[in-house]
């Protein structure tokens, strides 16, 4: 591996993927928990912790997103996927989607100074961990994390 | 007398021919009086079994993926000598070596995945 070949170092055999996915995953979650705490004690600490997650969540996305498309598309030649990939692929998008709409709904109301939080934004959360978790259940099973490899 | 050496004789070439370089698993050897035309590396726990085969120039390798995850077989060399589709379970990837040489190979999306097939 050439030390300044770009492709080799973004993508060192997709190993960055796999890497960064971890970011998105946790930060959602934690911030998730967060709001869920502060539907529970009304305090705006709580409020503020979740928004920031779910910020920093939805921008640790954009890089988990090219990095699996690159993987993709190098180390597969973008070829038609099925089974699990196409699965572990369509829900990460849904992940993704989901992850963004929930800070944007935060993000909406912390901009009107009188407003509050939806609470339909609560299943939508709780929906959207599941969908994370089975994709990065996918993801680990497709990497080999359960099996010597 | 001379029928104990006889045995003798056959017993030692028995241990030598049992013995003999390459017998060992995890690295097989197509012997060249037997010229296989077909051999077969199967995929499975994350591995190729065996993970090092030696065949006659001519021979036709067939991977077969008996995982229950999606795996592929790619050569190592730049350019490629063979790269097969993601193989789901039980789906399988010929290639025919027709060029003596050492073609080490892996799998692209368990990079830790690796093989070789020494074409003599």
């Amino acid at each position: 591996m050439h030390p300044f070949d770009i492709k080799a170092v973004l993508l060192a055999k997709h190993a960055q993927h796999v890497v960064l996915i971890h970011f998105p995953i946790a930060l959602f979650i934690v911030g998730v928990a967060f709001d869920f705490l502060a539907q529970g004690n009304k305090r705006r600490l709580w409020t503020a912790a979740a928004y920031c997650n779910l910020f920093v969540a939805a921008l640790a996305t954009i890089p988990v997103l090219i990095t699996g498309i690159l993987a993709w598309q190098w180390q597969l030649d973008g070829q038609r996927l099925k089974g699990i990939l196409l699965m572990h692929l369509v829900l990460g998008c849904t992940s993704s989607l989901l992850i963004w709409t929930v800070w944007l709904i935060h993000r909406r109301t912390r901009r009107q100074p009188d407003a509050v939080l939806p609470g339909y934004r609560l299943p939508l959360e709780a929906v959207a961990v599941v969908i994370v978790a089975l994709t990065g259940h996918l993801g680990g099973f497709l990497s080999g994390v359960n099996g010597p490899g | 007398m001379r029928r104990s050496v006889s045995i003798a004789v056959l017993a030692v070439t028995l241990l030598v021919g049992i013995r003999a370089p390459g017998a060992r698993p995890g690295n097989v050897v197509a012997s060249g009086q037997e010229k296989p035309s077909t051999m077969e590396v199967k995929i499975d726990n994350f591995s190729f079994g065996p993970a090092a085969l030696t065949v006659p120039v001519g021979t036709t390798v067939t991977w077969t993926n008996r995982d229950d995850i999606p795996h592929t077989v790619v050569s190592t060399d730049d350019p490629k000598a063979f790269k097969s589709k993601v193989l789901d379970t039980d789906e399988k990837f010929s290639f025919t070596f027709s060029k003596a040489g050492t073609y080490p190979y892996f799998c692209s999306i368990h990079p830790k995945m690796t093989g070789k097939v020494v074409v003599q």
